[in-house]
């Protein structure tokens, strides 16, 4: 889901970096407000848990390859706000020193990535997490894994549009339209990354539940109530 | 550091040593969607116009390291530089803000 560079337009560039700018702002003025000394390190932690995760790709059986992100996790631990810190410093680092995501795309692929997968897939857990009510580490499993489905693959749905609407606005950059990208990019995350991401993150998240709650019970970096 | 997290980066160093799995696996595998050095359009071939600068580990590789062993070594090289560049940035940058904050005061 990295897009290189010369995949989107200018204007599509600019507009994208220009969403993130006071995206990045709330999370760093949220993390100042919120992110604990007992928490920095856990979101360092995670962060090198999100690089490591995302150089696990995974084949799709179309002959593509696609990979979880990690976003959810860092999400459900310390509050999507510290997903879009941990998940922004991730990228920075694959696009420059690994040449993995766009330079000029970084604010595309921070929304995508950063923002709209921690967002989507903290708030769809939440929501499964009081819906279903019970309190069983299973529970959590359950509605973490939905939560990371539904991040990572509303995100590739967001890609896919800034991808797909190329070549009616950039002429020379992404040649395919939405009719090829919103397909193929739903497909290698609706079978393959999806699945990877919701059990990763079920479990993990499952497994903290049963044997270490206070690691769930930091103060997370939230919109507001938490 | 607690002592969980020395547990949990002992289990995180398990994945580091297998890591290779995530190119191994999709050896023969083409890119991910979207990510093509180039597109073959009939008889045009259209190239993104790339990142100008120098990728010092492009593709999570040593360059010229092609065969399979030499890539996963590679990859491990990345994956450990990556992720203590990760662990780096978000301790500095949040040490910065103290430091900041505590000018403030």
């Amino acid at each position: 889901m990295h897009i290189p560079d010369g995949y989107l337009g200018p204007a599509t560039c600019i507009v994208m970096y220009a969403i993130m700018v006071p995206i990045w702002w709330l999370a760093a003025k949220t993390a100042r407000e919120k992110l604990g000394d007992r928490s920095v390190p856990v979101l360092a932690m995670l962060t090198a848990i999100s690089f490591l995760v995302m150089m696990f790709n995974w084949p799709v059986p179309n002959g593509t390859t696609a990979h979880m992100v990690g976003g959810t996790l860092i999400a459900i631990v310390l509050g999507p706000w510290a997903a879009v810190i941990g998940i922004t410093i991730a990228l920075v680092i694959q696009a420059f020193f690994f040449g993995d995501g766009g330079i000029i795309a970084l604010g595309a692929n921070s929304f995508n990535m950063a923002f709209v997968l921690s967002f989507v897939g903290y708030y769809v857990y939440k929501g499964v997490f009081k819906t279903i009510k019970s309190r069983k580490p299973s529970a959590e499993t359950f509605a973490a894994g939905i939560g990371a489905y539904a991040g990572i693959n509303v995100a590739a749905l967001a890609a896919a549009v800034e991808f797909g609407i190329q070549p009616y606005i950039s002429q020379g950059y992404c040649p395919y339209g939405l009719d090829t990208a919103i397909p193929a990019m739903a497909f290698a995350h609706l079978i393959v990354a999806g699945p990877v991401a919701a059990a990763v993150t079920g479990l993990v998240v499952g497994y903290m539940r049963k044997n270490r709650p206070d690691l769930l019970n930091l103060e997370k970096l939230t919109l507001s109530e938490g | 550091m607690e002592k969980w997290m020395k547990k949990a980066w002992l289990a995180i160093s398990v994945f580091v040593v297998i890591v290779p799995v995530g190119i191994l696996l999709t050896w023969n595998y083409e890119d991910a969607w979207g990510e093509w050095d180039s597109v073959d359009e009939g008889n045009t071939t259209w190239t993104p116009r790339e990142y100008s600068g120098e990728a010092p580990l492009p593709d999570y590789n040593v360059p010229g390291w092609e065969s399979k062993v030499m890539s996963s070594v590679g990859y491990w090289i990345s994956a450990v530089i990556g992720m203590s560049m990760s662990v780096i940035f978000v301790l500095g940058i949040s040490k910065a803000m103290e430091l900041r904050r505590g000018r403030k005061i």
